[in-house]
């Protein structure tokens, strides 16, 4: 456990600007996938999102 | 004779791209099976700087990717952006403005790479002038599709045109980062990056030319052909929007995985190997998408040559998508980098699926913007098997080559000395050099099939008057 404690350890004393632009985008970013997932895979948007692959059967 | 559309759509720009997108493909496996008869027969050389391997290797990899690669895509991207939002390309002008300038840059990659001028950045070795002729040319590659994306009388933007437009957006970014240089002369540049740094910038750019260009762009192309040709929708749209998405937030971060073992800090590597192994389930989901989109309809399979290109690409892109991470992770790493099981997973995904795939929309293109049937079906077929088998031979040819070498390398005896030297191990290679060229040699074979099938066809199509006849026939609305 320890050793898992050390792993994760983090000196947020150290971190740069760059470093908290790039964390809290990619937090931010790995947020709105977890958000997207949940809205695609929400059964109430099952019919809305599939009938969409018609597009390419209907065009002609 | 599909009528409506050619006088809907500009049509013609994407017969000249798919044309063009057929010559390249043999032009660059061409030059791909002399440096690799180069490597098991040396004497191919004959001495002349200008065909050496190192020469020609980026010649091949340029021809490839962006001279076959870059026309496909355009040809499909605008042959589908237009048929997906019903509407004419926002501007023709631009689009021949996009032929011409692309065909130029390849032009000028001919010309530059055999005299020797070059970045020494893989996947990016033209110089600075030709870097800024691609960005312009990209540019407006990606403004016409937006715009045309902008006027369409459709709601929904299909999926297809998702994974293009992602494609444009971060090859933009990409090329013009990694190209960053000071240049000296007209000929010579200076990366702006130096040590780590610039190994780290090469790779992000490297994987995500793989990533972006060569896997988002053709997924593009998967997702709209293969329903197309098999008649039926895709398997889940779901699945496609989470396979998009997916792919765009994890392929960013692969590129340390390039750099195992060397300078870059250790954990960039391994969040490199990890993220590597997380795609494994959006690539796979992707291409059991496509692969299920024939469920109920396999029996196409037995008659419908083209539509075989398309799901074998399927196979080897599931392949390939396993084997990347796969080998991106540490200890698997320390065994295969610097071996040729590198060059044998590239072209399982390059032979396998990017020219797969591309050789399937290209045939569809061929009957749907020519409006007539291929010149020979039969060819089709002995292409198809010709690709398949030439893949084959050359991937496994790597394979056994790979990690022959790997375990040569690092094989200790008992006083702890290296037990092979380097020169051992190039000799045991040969007939592994002289199995892979024999897999290209028979690649190249099916691809001259299709060049010559290809120009038959335009023929065809000329002797029949078939564009001007659906030029000037009747619409029925």
């Amino acid at each position: 456990m320890s050793k898992l404690k050390e792993y994760f350890y983090t000196d947020w004393e150290a971190m740069t600007a760059s470093d908290w632009v790039g964390m809290i985008l990619t937090v931010v970013v790995f947020l709105l996938m977890v958000a997207l997932y949940f809205y695609v895979l929400r059964p109430k948007n099952r019919e809305k999102l599939e009938k969409q692959r018609f597009i390419p059967m209907d065009e002609d | 004779m599909d009528a409506s559309a050619e006088q809907k759509y500009n049509l013609k720009v994407v017969r000249w791209f798919v044309v063009m997108s057929a010559i390249y493909l043999l032009v660059g496996t061409l030059a791909g099976t002399y440096i690799a008869s180069e490597l098991a027969w040396p004497f191919l050389n004959f001495d002349i700087p200008y065909i050496t391997f190192g020469r020609l290797r980026p010649l091949h990899t340029n021809a490839v990717i962006f001279a076959f690669g870059g026309c496909i895509l355009m040809a499909a991207s605008y042959y589908t952006v237009q048929r997906t939002c019903g509407t004419r390309l926002w501007s023709d002008k631009l689009a021949w403005f996009v032929f011409w300038g692309w065909n130029l840059i390849i032009v000028a990659a001919v010309i530059t790479l055999p005299l020797g001028i070059n970045q020494s950045k893989e996947y990016a070795e033209l110089e600075w002038p030709i870097d800024i002729a691609i960005a312009v040319v990209w540019l407006v590659y990606m403004f016409n599709f937006i715009m045309t994306m902008v006027i369409r009388k459709s709601s929904h933007i299909y999926v297809s045109n998702w994974f293009f437009l992602g494609m444009m957006v971060m090859i933009t970014y990409l090329h013009v980062v990694n190209s960053l240089a000071v240049p000296v002369s007209l000929t010579k540049s200076y990366s702006l990056f130096a040590g780590v740094q610039d190994a780290m910038i090469q790779w992000w750019w490297g994987h995500n030319a793989v990533g972006f260009y060569l896997t988002a762009g053709f997924l593009g192309i998967m997702y709209y052909f293969v329903p197309k040709q098999a008649g039926r929708p895709v398997y889940s749209y779901r699945l496609s929007v989470i396979h998009f998405w997916a792919l765009m937030f994890g392929y960013v971060w692969l590129g340390a995985h390039h750099l195992q073992y060397t300078a870059l800090p250790d954990w960039t590597g391994s969040l490199g190997a990890a993220v590597s192994i997380a795609m494994i389930i959006p690539s796979w989901g992707g291409a059991v998408n496509g692969m299920m989109t024939l469920s109920g309809a396999w029996d196409k399979l037995r008659t419908d040559y083209v539509l075989r290109f398309l799901i074998m690409s399927l196979a080897f892109y599931a392949m390939s998508t396993f084997e990347g991470p796969i080998m991106s992770i540490k200890t698997v790493n320390a065994l295969s980098h610097y071996t040729d099981w590198t060059v044998g997973h590239v072209h399982s995904g390059a032979l396998g699926w990017v020219a797969m795939v591309g050789i399937g929309a290209l045939y569809h293109m061929m009957k749907h913007t020519f409006h007539v049937e291929m010149w020979s079906t039969k060819l089709i077929n002995a292409h198809f098997w010709t690709a398949t088998i030439g893949t084959v031979i050359y991937i496994v040819a790597m394979w056994v080559s790979g990690i022959m070498q790997g375990l040569m390398w690092r094989a200790y005896d008992e006083y702890g000395t290296l037990a092979y030297t380097f020169a051992e191990s190039v000799e045991a290679m040969h007939p592994y050099y002289a199995m892979r060229a024999i897999g290209g040699m028979i690649f190249v074979v099916g691809v001259l099939l299709m060049v010559f099938n290809v120009l038959m066809t335009v023929r065809k199509s000329a002797s029949e008057g078939s564009v001007q006849k659906a030029r000037t026939a009747t619409v029925t609305a």
